[in-house]
């Protein structure tokens, strides 16, 4: 299959600090990639050098063949950028929004304004298209802030973390239109730092932690780099650390971390390790107030390879 | 293309802005009108309305039987009264001058005229010298200065009087000529018939002593209270035209903050185009600005403006070199929190600096210390180029004016647009 | 201790925001000193009479030297002798320009025919609209008519001795005749009736006088148009509190509406107040304008201000949604209460309507309290009814702004 994306020996800084380091993965043609990370990963980063924002200090990446560095004109006209925060001219209409954006895009005439109303359908926002968008709901301008970037007609849909902050219901929406817009034939690169929404999505996911890509994969191929291990999230009545030791040194435990008052390991079997993990408890004058069991996942990985959870 | 779909989307952006309009029209508008209004309407060609001074009187001087009752003293009330003196003076009659004076204290009068006892015997008699205190509130300049005018005038003539009296009494007897009651009587009433033929030769608009005239080139343009008013409008104008270049550059910062500036960049569309488009706007919009102002004056204050193809060039000038300076000083910008330093502190500075001229009643041009002061900004620069205009000049005189302006302009704008490049390089 | 809390914040972010030190300390000092030499403060000549040129084209004769001699003991103007080639151009030129108040021009011939008896007119070229155009018209016209009175008394004197003794010859005629207008014109000199000006306080709280330092008129309007102003930065703190939600959060705690108001108000009065005696110190210190002699009297008007203006930042801070909407509301005011109180130009020189309502605005009252101080030289009871004019519109516009605030 052709690659839409390729992505080689990104390296990008800021003053002193190495943002992006050596990062180098492929996209392929139709499918759902998604760039799974912590806050300050270098996700944004990476996309913002893939959207042309930002040159790379080294390395280089091609969209559609295109380099990004050498043709950032090609690479844009091929593109459809959502931003994480939303970027619209509040004081316009939805459709004057639109208008804007497509002639930007090099649409004219009839041809934009035919795009426009698909795109106002597409998004829902038909009936509102005339009314000024700082009147407009949250979910509302996120749609609208979607629309824009499929003014083009994109082969490649980049979105930036689309889901912070916002309502489940809303975050449904758009997971199902990334769905839709794949199923179309449209090639998606996908950033999250949510494991269910890299895990729902995509064919393939890169993890990225302080700069660096860590892994890459299938989910499957992801998950199974922690093989078989179980992980565990045991709520304790004192704090984290008295136990942190103790239980690191019980036999069939691989990795221990601790957040917000909750404990979580890598084991071998639950089943045999949990008894265990509760004597050595007692030892430290603990009492475990929770236990949480999980198959492995993406979560996991992260653990594994990083020693932190996704969400630290 | 894509540059001209920019600049339009900012204009009509910054027309459905209210505070964008408040700056770029409202305000010089307001300002003016505030002006207008406290000159009581300029543009009626009638000059300006000189204010009415109240006036505190205390006359002490009771005149006498000596003198057939007559009181000097109550004939300068009298006149003071008068209605050819209504228009510049009320008067109030004070009981003693502890009470005129604390009058003029409280601001209920801006002079207290306080006539001596004996003002008659010294006019006619052989009193020696009498003195009328006029004692004003400083803070007022023209009403006491109307009321020392009329009243030196009036003193003026008895102390001609006397003088001639004195001075022929003492002549005649230097040269041993009796001088009787009789002679003095002739005297007197020789000089009085004198001073009253001088004086209908005074009215009416005619001065058989004095010929005055205006300066030359005082003509060309407005009348005096409209030429001022047009010089004050011209002064609000490319004040505030800077104000709309700031506020129109600042779209940049603003869209940078928003993200739609980063959103743009993701797009086909060229940084060049990008910033062009906004700069072109921002030109546009402070266009839009002077014209509209220039066309409300002359319409509803009946400015004379002059030579159109001088107009031009001046407006030209000041649209260029206040958007080159917008972009400037939004180049130096981190982000939009520092507007108001510039609004409140650079622009108000420049601005106030480019118009120190015109606050000290001085035409643009005139070499002046002051004058040439409003020159190190380029408000003065644009301001002296109104102040051509108001003065008749025509298109070869305006152009080193112009010529300095679009010189100034393109510096900044090469600057600021260098600066804003390597930014969002 | 809660309310004081809040002051006390929102006292650091305004110090902590230098712009605010622009606004409040830096911008009115340059105005002041701005307006103050425009109007004649730094610099000025020693002699402040207005510069009337004086062009002799009668070669010198005795009432052309007469009239310059008249013009010389003039309390408003003062006669500047020109060459005989000069450029009458160029004495237009600064006759429009101002520099020279009027020009007047003897003509050739003028002693001889006036003392033939023929009424000869002087030139005077002049802006007849301009302030300085007419009190030199006034004085030049003055001066004009003693001269003519010189010499009609002189004539008189003359018709009198013929008339009783009669003369020798011509030249016993001539002699009698020179001696006469001579005395007529030393007389002149000092006249027997003259007008003389005062101006100072009442003599009871007579005080120092500061009639001629024009900072003494900047200052007061300076000091108010930008304690107006320093307010942009205190509303803008209540609306950024109010689009941040902190508003919110507040009033989910034990802070009633009450305590938040008048924390909010405190700062801005203190900030105020800080202002005004910077002001009045710098302008005491540098510029030589008396604020202290009169204390109590300005520290009573300094209050009244930093009231009347903290409540209209709380009603701004109250009405306005975005920081935009601030910089608006701020500067109309600004405008408005400056511009027509009297901040901008002396309500003097404007139209009657202009005056009335100009004297309806409370700047107009503080720049005349202000103004009673350090122009009149008046004493501290001159700042009672101004401030308390001010007062009474705090007490409106703060009524109003929390009426606002507890609505909202």
């Amino acid at each position: 299959m052709e690659k839409a994306i390729e992505v080689r020996d990104l390296h990008k800084r800021f003053g002193d600090t190495h943002a992006v380091q050596g990062v180098t993965f492929d996209v392929r043609q139709g499918e759902i990639f998604s760039l799974l990370g912590p806050n300050g990963a270098g996700k944004t980063t990476t996309i913002s050098i893939l959207s042309c924002l930002l040159q790379p200090n080294d390395g280089d990446a091609f969209v559609l063949g295109h380099s990004v560095v050498r043709e950032p004109m090609a690479v844009k006209a091929a593109i459809g950028v959502v931003p994480q925060e939303l970027a619209l001219y509040e004081d316009l209409s939805a459709r004057e929004n639109l208008d804007f954006w497509g002639k930007m895009y090099g649409l004219r005439g009839p041809a934009l304004r035919q795009r426009v109303d698909e795109v106002l359908a597409l998004i829902g926002l038909v009936d509102r298209q005339k009314g000024a968008v700082r009147k407009f709901s949250g979910g509302m301008k996120r749609r609208l802030n979607i629309g824009i970037a499929l003014l083009n007609r994109p082969q490649i849909l980049i979105l930036d973390e689309p889901t912070v902050g916002i309502d489940p219901q809303s975050r449904r929406s758009i997971l199902d239109s990334v769905k839709d817009f794949n199923r179309q034939g449209t090639t998606v690169l996908y950033t999250t730092h949510y494991m269910e929404e890299a895990q729902e999505l995509s064919a393939h996911i890169a993890i990225m932690d302080q700069g660096k890509l860590i892994a890459l994969g299938t989910h499957e191929e992801l998950v199974h780099i922690v093989g078989e291990l179980d992980r565990l999230q045991l709520a304790v009545n004192v704090p984290a650390e008295a136990v942190l030791e103790p239980w690191q040194a019980t036999e069939g435990v691989h990795k221990v971390s601790a957040a917000d008052g909750v404990v979580t390991l890598l084991v071998d079997d639950s089943n045999q390790v949990l008894p265990k993990l509760f004597e050595a408890a007692t030892r430290a004058k603990a009492r475990i107030t929770s236990v949480d069991i999980q198959e492995p996942n993406l979560e996991a990985v992260f653990l594994h390879l990083t020693g932190r959870a996704l969400r630290d | 293309m894509k540059l001209f779909d920019i600049a339009f989307k900012e204009i009509l952006r910054s027309l459905r802005n209210a505070f964008f309009l408040f700056f770029g029209l409202g305000v010089p508008l307001l300002a003016t009108v505030i002006f207008y209004f406290a000159f009581g309407g300029a543009g009626s060609g009638d000059g300006f309305e000189l204010p009415v001074t109240q006036v505190q009187v205390v006359n002490l001087d009771q005149g006498g039987s000596a003198y057939g009752g007559f009181s000097a003293g109550q004939i300068l009330v009298d006149f003071l009264r008068s209605e050819e003196m209504a228009d510049l003076v009320q008067v109030t009659e004070a009981a003693d001058p502890a009470a005129a004076r604390a009058a003029v204290d409280r601001q209920e009068a801006g002079v207290a005229v306080i006539i001596p006892a004996g003002l008659t015997e010294v006019a006619f008699g052989p009193g020696k010298e009498a003195t009328i205190e006029l004692y004003q509130d400083p803070t007022l300049t023209l009403g006491p200065s109307i009321v020392k005018a009329i009243v030196s005038q009036f003193v003026d003539g008895f102390a001609g009087s006397k003088i001639a009296l004195e001075v022929a009494t003492e002549q005649l007897a230097a040269y041993n000529v009796p001088v009787d009651d009789d002679l003095r009587q002739q005297i007197a009433l020789a000089y009085g018939q004198w001073a009253q033929e001088l004086g209908a030769s005074q009215q009416g608009g005619s001065n058989a002593l004095f010929q005055l005239r205006a300066p030359a080139g005082e003509e060309a343009g407005n009348e005096g209270l409209l030429q001022m008013v047009a010089l004050i409008m011209a002064g609000m104008m490319v004040f505030y035209a800077f104000y709309t270049a700031v506020a129109s550059s600042m779209t940049i910062l603003q869209e940078h903050e928003a993200g739609t500036l980063a959103r743009l960049f993701t797009t086909p569309t060229s940084q060049g185009a990008i910033l062009g488009g906004k700069f072109l706007a921002s030109g546009v919009t402070v266009a839009l600005q002077v014209a509209v102002l220039l066309t409300f004056s002359h319409l509803v204050f009946g400015i004379d403006w002059g030579e159109p193809a001088a107009i031009a060039l001046v407006a030209l000038g000041t649209v260029v070199v206040a958007t080159g300076l917008g972009i400037l000083l939004n180049s130096l910008l981190k982000n939009t929190r520092q507007a108001g330093i510039v609004y409140g502190g650079v622009l108000t500075v420049m601005g106030i600096g480019g118009m120190v001229g015109v606050f000290s009643g001085q035409m643009p041009g005139s070499g002046s210390g002051v004058d040439l002061a409003s020159l190190v900004t380029p408000q003065g620069w644009a301001v002296r180029g109104y102040g051509l205009l108001l003065q008749g000049m025509g298109p070869l005189e305006v152009l080193p004016t112009t010529a300095v302006l679009l010189g100034l302009g393109v510096v900044f704008f090469v600057v600021g647009v260098w600066r804003f490049n390597r930014r969002f390089a | 201790m809660r309310i004081l809390d809040l002051t006390f914040k929102d006292l650091r972010q305004l110090v902590l925001d230098w712009k605010a030190g622009v606004f409040l300390v830096a911008m009115p000092v340059i105005f002041t000193l701005m307006f103050g030499y425009v109007f004649g403060g730094i610099g000025a000549p020693e002699d402040l009479r207005l510069p009337v040129g004086f062009l002799d084209r009668d070669g010198g004769s005795v009432l052309s030297k007469g009239l310059y001699d008249l013009l010389e003991g003039s309390a408003a103007i003062r006669p500047v002798a020109l060459d005989e080639d000069v450029d009458l151009e160029d004495l237009d030129r600064q006759v429009r320009d101002e520099d020279l108040a009027a020009v007047v021009i003897v003509p050739e011939g003028y002693s001889e025919r006036l003392l033939a008896g023929e009424l000869v007119p002087l030139e005077g070229v002049l802006l007849e609209d301009s302030a300085a155009g007419q009190t030199a018209q006034g004085e030049l016209q003055a001066a004009v008519n003693r001269l003519v009175g010189a010499v009609q008394a002189a004539q008189l004197s003359a018709e009198m001795y013929e008339q009783e003794a009669g003369f020798a010859g011509d030249a016993a005629r001539q002699s009698y005749f020179d001696a006469a207008l001579d005395r007529a014109l030393t007389a002149w000199e000092d006249p027997p009736l003259r007008v003389v000006e005062g101006s100072v306080g009442a003599e009871e709280e007579k005080t120092v006088e500061t009639v001629g330092n024009a900072f003494a008129h900047s200052s007061p309007s300076m000091i108010i148009q930008f304690a107006i102003a320093g307010i942009m930065g205190a509303g803008e703190i209540l609306v950024l509190e109010r689009k941040s939600r902190v508003l919110q959060r507040l009033l989910t705690t034990a802070m009633s509406r009450w305590q938040i108001i008048l924390g909010h108000f405190l700062a801005m009065l203190v900030m105020i107040l800080a202002q005004v005696v910077l002001l009045v110190v710098f302008a005491q210190v540098a510029l030589q304008v008396n604020y202290f002699q009169a204390p109590l009297g300005v520290l009573a008007l300094g209050v009244a201000l930093a009231l009347f203006i903290a409540s209209l930042g709380l009603l701004i801070g109250t009405l306005a949604r975005t920081n935009e909407h601030v910089i608006i509301f701020t500067l109309i005011l600004m405008f408005v209460l400056s511009g027509l109180g009297g901040a901008w130009m002396p309500l003097e020189f404007t139209s009657t309507a202009f005056q009335t309502v100009g004297h309806l605005m409370p700047t107009a009252w503080a720049i005349d309290g202000l103004e009673n101080i350090v122009v009149r030289g008046l004493g501290n009871s001159s700042a009672l009814a101004p401030a308390g004019i001010l007062l009474a519109w705090a007490v409106v516009i703060f009524a109003l702004a929390v009426w606002r605030f507890r609505t909202e």
